[in-house]
């Protein structure tokens, strides 16, 4: 975008700082919520059948997802090199985002691990 | 005071792993089917501005979905009046759509896997929660951990969006089925005009920050050339 041909990251800039108003370009915008999401979603598939192997239950569980959700951030902060506000638009999105959908997943695949190995 | 159940080994090999494979399956079905459709389908912009009775002669599931993301795609240049006519019109076919092959699916699985303990969920829950989980199971003695297959059944529900958009590779048409989780047409109404808000927004600032683009590609392009 905007001359730098930085497509060898998977993270696109998305807004420049030389404006006096930040303009944000919506389509890596996108591309960066899109690859939140699935870091998301693979990690809480990963920590749900972790989670089961090693024979969590109740609580100790949930922690150990909000855990797995905490690395999964620092990890994407690390990868945006801690200028947050170079690609995304505000600190909400790459913490918050793809909090609730990768529960459920996390959850689903938990129960199945979990079954598979201390209940069969 | 949880005492454990030992559970049959079959019910592992024959309810929980194939439930959860048909359950792909047909996911992956309903990406391929509206992929399909979309290929051989271009939508016709003379049957999509001529009006809803139309409309019904042609009428497929995948279709309907095709149009509906064009529609949404394209919703900023068309008046306000006509874009929430077809939003309503798009919103009742495109739950119809969902809800056949989970109706479908939700049945079968009742027909077949009631009457026995299916699963154990890992974490603990309260008494209320008993109805809901273990309404093949008629004793009550029993943990509420214990659930039966139905239960499974809307775990996967959810649980599976997440592996659907990893391998599907891109938001399909299960996302929307939490909109219509959330009260039907109604979840629908507020995204839809806080993006045209937003979009509008968007558009007027960038107006007033033209002047500055002048200066910012005279740099980009003294930095190309230089």
């Amino acid at each position: 975008m905007a001359g730098q041909c930085d497509s060898s990251s998977s993270e696109k800039k998305s807004s420049e700082a030389m404006n006096d108003v930040p303009t944000f370009s919506t389509e890596n915008m996108q591309n960066n919520m899109k690859v939140i999401y699935y870091s998301r979603t693979f990690m809480s598939i990963i920590g749900g059948v972790i989670a089961g192997i090693l024979g969590f239950t109740g609580f100790m569980g949930f922690i150990f997802y909000f855990l797995v959700m905490a690395i999964t951030s620092i990890g994407l902060i690390a990868k945006a090199k801690f200028s947050v506000h170079l690609y995304f638009d505000s600190w909400n999105r790459i913490i918050l985002d793809g909090f609730m959908g990768g529960l459920m997943s996390f959850v689903l695949f938990w129960t199945f691990a979990y079954d598979i190995v201390h209940i069969f | 005071m949880a005492e454990d159940l030992v559970l049959d080994t079959a019910i592992r090999d024959w309810v929980l792993i194939p439930l959860s494979v048909v359950m792909v399956l047909i996911g992956i079905l309903r990406y391929f089917v509206s992929k399909l459709m979309r290929s051989f389908q271009v939508p016709d912009p003379k049957i999509v501005k001529e009006g809803h009775i139309h409309l019904f002669s042609s009428f497929t599931f995948r279709q309907v979905i095709v149009r509906a993301r064009n529609l949404r795609g394209a919703a900023n240049f068309i008046p306000p009046k006509s874009f929430r006519s077809r939003r309503v019109y798009f919103s009742n076919e495109k739950n119809l759509s969902m809800i056949i092959p989970q109706t479908l699916t939700f049945a079968w699985v009742n027909f077949f896997f009631s009457g026995f303990v299916a699963a154990k969920i890992p974490f603990p829950l309260t008494q209320r929660f008993r109805s809901m989980l273990q309404n093949g199971i008629d004793l009550s003695t029993v943990d509420v951990s214990y659930v039966s297959s139905r239960s499974w059944y809307f775990l996967n529900l959810f649980g599976l969006r997440g592996l659907f958009s990893l391998i599907l590779g891109e938001e399909n048409a299960m996302d929307d089925t939490q909109r219509m989780m959330q009260m039907g047409g109604f979840g629908f109404d507020p995204s839809k005009s806080l993006t045209a808000e937003k979009d509008g927004l968007d558009i007027v600032q960038h107006e007033w920050a033209l002047p500055k683009f002048e200066h910012r590609a005279e740099a980009v392009l003294k930095k190309l050339v230089s």
